[in-house]
């Protein structure tokens, strides 16, 4: 496929009286790790949310492999986040009454794997975020970097094409968030997935392939020093 | 130093004390006043919170306000009930005066309305009123009660102002009523005639001082039952109410730990925050109750009505509703507390969780069991108020077993379940993580149900005392009419000729002498002497007015004559009190118990929105979430009717055996109300599906 895999274009959105994104343009290739940055208030996860069709823009479009989304049906975008895209957020992610295993198989087994297979499944991706010894302890008997590693290991279990991270190590100390930020870059990478990566510490962003700045809601391409 | 002096104080002070305390001051005030303001001041999630439980407490004290009315609307029913007779002088006037009154029974039926109906003749210028007139009718002239007015003058009653077409002069107040919608009558009439085995009386005065209509002894153990169980559901009730949004509380209080608080001071403040909560609830519950009353007068709930001066809550027990409920509110929040570790650092940590204990929560159903088993074999009501007191006591333990055994259950089961689909191993996960909020909520509806099973199964035992049957199945459609031959009767051939000619007639059969025990049974009191002639009337039975039409033609031509429908079944004026009371008291509980499951359930899903808002990002469908909140209420309600339909059952069969009756089970009842229970809880989990809608908007993410 030529082009890009996920395109925002000209996004606009407010809550209420109040604009979060003004003008929310970014395009996003396969396999590429590209970071949002910003000041807090700056939009960036309001872009992050519209790319990854949780929330609708008021105005403009997202293009995903090809097919412009604006008209899709609330069941098509579940659908297309169950299938094509995984999520990584600060905290309050895991399902706290399901146990690390079954937080991970959880997409597995709405895409309509069997229990067992998305057992297994999900013990390999724990083993390779290297919690495997987590697998039947709950979300509150984790620590925070613990349970981001389990979230990633959800995120990339079902093999999506893109991974949206909202901010994934602000609530870790900066040793655990290189660890996690570590691991993340390498699974994406050997699945060969693209990461959207939210971020405002320079240090995370530093992971990324390229950068996208957002001020007062609008976005502005950071190009590569070559 | 003066003794003023506050250095003083803080000398004498322990070390570790706090400037300002005195020592063993337990600072309790401060910090109850503490939690009252973080409950007023604690944004809008604890607004929330406080309002979520305000409205429960409000609800379980309005009801709870209306139970404790109870003793004083049945006192002035039965007062005005009373002073209205004119049978406590039976035949101890022989000669008129001017100050007697003759005065004969025409109690009849409109349809289902029964309508109570007196003719009246003053025999001098002193003849007593009847309480709730003015003044006596004058001959051909109607008083009639409001509601009887409503009905004659609407379309419906056209039928029925054939029968009473007299005009009506006046209405009977409240003094003369037994309540805002009995249908009543003063009609006066020249013709009426006293003389011996005549059913008109000569009377001085209304009133009969020795009226004592008190329940026998089954009804009056039906009727402690019927108390026990639907007051305490109402209790359970209420304390599931004070824990509404405990999660939320809980982080705030962690919060207060980190400024310093420890863990008793955390305790009261969350006490104070509970009072607060629970007093708001009181003060809107009394207001519910006021304004309910106001419109008590205008609802007749299976029949049954009551004037709104009558809902006036007997002192003692009033006291007792405003005062026990902020205080049970507090204790059961102190005790919910003892099983949480709220440490600082905004964490909020469980303390290890233990299984829920068997050994108490059975002692409640086996204490219960052997306080009532003495009873079986015993006239249990036979004015031992010990034998009430054992049996009341039994019953309420028996009952709050269930409550507490239910917690019990439900862990147990859900511990072993597994497998399934997503939505099974969502819900299930979520009854093994927590299955206590669950489970006391659905505690009200099986203490409510096991409370009514047990009531089905005594009422069907018993029923055959009181209610009997008006001639055999195969006379429906036909009708009996009792003339009195002594009374102003007409000749029989002139009513027989009328009957013949009423519209939906097909035959008359005869007049005859029917021999009292084969009379048909009716109101209480027949007035049969040993002369009472039988006419029975055959009516198409597709013609649903031809009864009334009877009615109409037997006594516009014979004013004394009763009107029976044969083929139906006649049921006990107590006893069916009672069981319009069980029913009007479950549907009222049921609703109650709803509401507050609903509340919960929505309050649940406002907790969980964070983990409900991930779901929906990572494209979970929200049927699937709906389905697993279905199971997350059906697994504990299963188990709670299990649990209800067992021991309603089987304390259903130990009173029957008590009132000396053979154990027979309704089945079909018992289906019904366990039947409905479920749909309450089904309508419940459909009636919040909207809030899951909005709580698993993927939108929802932002908040983070």
């Amino acid at each position: 496929m030529s082009g890009p895999l996920l395109e925002a274009i000209s996004l606009r959105k407010s809550f209420g009286p109040t604009p979060a994104l003004a003008d929310g343009s970014m395009e996003l290739a396969a396999g590429e790790i590209v970071a949002v940055m910003g000041p807090s208030g700056s939009g960036k996860s309001t872009l992050l949310h519209c790319l990854a069709c949780v929330m609708r823009p008021d105005a403009g479009r997202v293009v995903y492999a090809g097919r412009d989304l604006t008209a899709a049906s609330d069941a098509e975008l579940s659908a297309l986040r169950r299938s094509d895209f995984g999520f990584v957020f600060q905290f309050g992610q895991l399902v706290p009454e399901l146990s690390c295993r079954e937080n991970v198989a959880l997409p597995l087994r709405l895409d309509g794997v069997a229990r067992r297979e998305a057992e297994r499944r999900a013990d390999d991706w724990l083993g390779r975020l290297e919690v495997a010894d987590l697998a039947r302890q709950t979300p509150a008997q984790v620590s925070g970097g613990q349970g981001q590693r389990v979230a990633i290991a959800r995120a990339l279990a079902t093999e999506p094409h893109v991974v949206f991270a909202d901010e994934p190590t602000g609530a870790l100390d900066s040793l655990n968030g290189e660890h996690v930020m570590q691991l993340l870059s390498d699974a994406a990478h050997e699945s060969g997935a693209a990461v959207v990566l939210v971020t405002h510490e320079p240090r995370v962003a530093a992971w990324s392939d390229r950068d996208v700045v957002v001020r007062d809601g609008v976005s502005r391409v950071v190009e590569p020093v070559s | 130093m003066s003794r003023s002096d506050p250095r003083a104080a803080n000398d004498a002070a322990p070390p570790g004390a706090r400037p300002g305390r005195r020592p063993g001051h337990p600072g309790w005030p401060r910090e109850l006043l503490l939690g009252a303001r973080l409950a007023r001041g604690g944004g809008r999630g604890a607004m929330v919170r406080v309002g979520l439980t305000a409205l429960g407490v409000a609800l379980g004290v309005a009801l709870l306000l209306v139970a404790a009315s109870l003793p004083h609307v049945l006192h002035a029913r039965d007062q005005r009930v009373a002073a209205r007779e004119e049978t406590g002088f039976r035949g101890e006037l022989r000669q008129p005066a001017a100050n007697t009154l003759l005065i004969a029974a025409t109690d009849g039926q409109f349809r289902d309305v029964l309508i109570r109906g007196r003719l009246v003749r003053p025999e001098g210028p002193d003849a007593p009123i009847p309480p709730g007139l003015t003044r006596l009718p004058a001959s051909g002239q109607l008083i009639v009660s409001p509601h009887l007015l409503e009905l004659l003058r609407s379309p419906e009653g056209k039928l029925l102002r054939q029968r009473l077409p007299q005009p009506i002069v006046g209405t009977i107040g409240d003094a003369g009523l037994e309540g805002p919608a009995e249908s009543a009558y003063y009609l006066g009439s020249d013709d009426l005639r006293a003389g011996p085995g005549s059913p008109v009386e000569r009377i001085d005065r209304f009133g009969n001082p020795n009226a004592t209509p008190g329940l026998d002894s089954v009804l009056t153990t039906l009727a402690i039952v019927v108390l026990a169980a639907l007051l305490l559901p109402i209790a359970v009730f209420i304390a599931a109410a004070v824990r509404f949004g405990g999660e939320a509380r809980d982080r705030r209080l962690a919060a207060l730990r980190l400024l310093g608080a420890d863990a008793r001071m955390t305790r009261r403040i969350a006490a104070g925050e509970a009072l607060v909560a629970a007093l708001i609830g009181t003060i809107a519950g009394v207001a519910i109750f006021l304004v309910g009353r106001a419109f008590a007068g205008h609802v007749a709930l299976f029949g049954a009505s009551v004037f709104p001066a009558d809902v006036t809550p007997t002192a003692s027990l009033a006291l007792a509703v405003l005062l026990g409920v902020p205080a049970a509110a507090v204790i059961v929040t102190l005790v919910t507390l003892r099983r949480v570790v709220i440490e600082p650092l905004g964490t909020v940590r469980r303390a290890a969780p233990r299984r829920r204990r068997l050994s108490w929560r059975l002692a409640l159903p086996v204490l219960g069991t052997l306080l009532l088993l003495p009873l079986v074999g015993h006239d249990v009501a036979a004015g031992e108020t010990t034998h009430e007191l054992q049996l009341a006591t039994g019953i309420v333990l028996v009952l709050l077993g269930v409550a507490a055994l239910l917690p019990w259950l439900v862990e147990s089961v859900v511990r072993r379940l597994g497998g399934g689909g997503v939505a099974w191993q969502l819900a299930i996960r979520r009854l093994q993580l927590d299955s206590g909020t669950s489970a006391r909520v659905v505690s009200g509806i099986a203490v409510a149900v096991a409370g009514a099973i047990a009531l089905q199964t005594a009422f069907s035992g018993v029923e055959a005392n009181y209610v009997k049957a008006n001639g055999p199945a195969s006379a429906r459609g036909e009708a009996a009419v009792l003339l009195e031959r002594e009374g102003p009767t007409p000749s029989v051939a002139r009513l027989r000729t009328a009957l013949a000619a009423t519209p939906g007639v097909r035959a008359v059969t005869g007049a005859h002498v029917v021999p009292e025990t084969h009379r048909p049974q009716g109101r209480g009191d027949p007035s049969a002497g040993p002369n009472t002639l039988t006419i029975t009337v055959r009516t198409d039975s597709a013609d649903d007015d031809a009864i009334d039409r009877v009615r109409t033609t037997a006594e516009r031509i014979a004013p004394l004559a009763a009107t029976y429908e044969l083929g139906i079944r006649v049921v006990g004026r107590q006893y069916a009190a009672l069981r319009r009371g069980l029913f009007a008291g479950a549907v009222a509980v049921l609703l109650l118990i709803g509401g507050s499951m609903l509340v919960g359930a929505i309050e649940q899903l406002q907790e969980r929105r964070r983990p409900l808002a991930a779901l929906a990002a990572f494209g979970t469908p929200r049927t699937t979430v709906a389905r697993s909140i279905l199971w997350q209420t059906a697994i504990p309600i299963a188990l709670g009717l299990a649990l209800a339909l067992a021991t309603g059952l089987a304390l259903g069969a130990m009173l029957l055996r008590m009132v000396d009756a053979p154990v027979t089970f309704d089945l079909p009842q018992i289906a019904g109300m366990t039947a409905a229970s479920a749909t309450v809880v089904v309508l419940v989990t459909v009636l919040s599906f909207p809030a899951l809608r909005r709580t698993m908007r993927p939108e929802g993410l932002r908040i983070e």
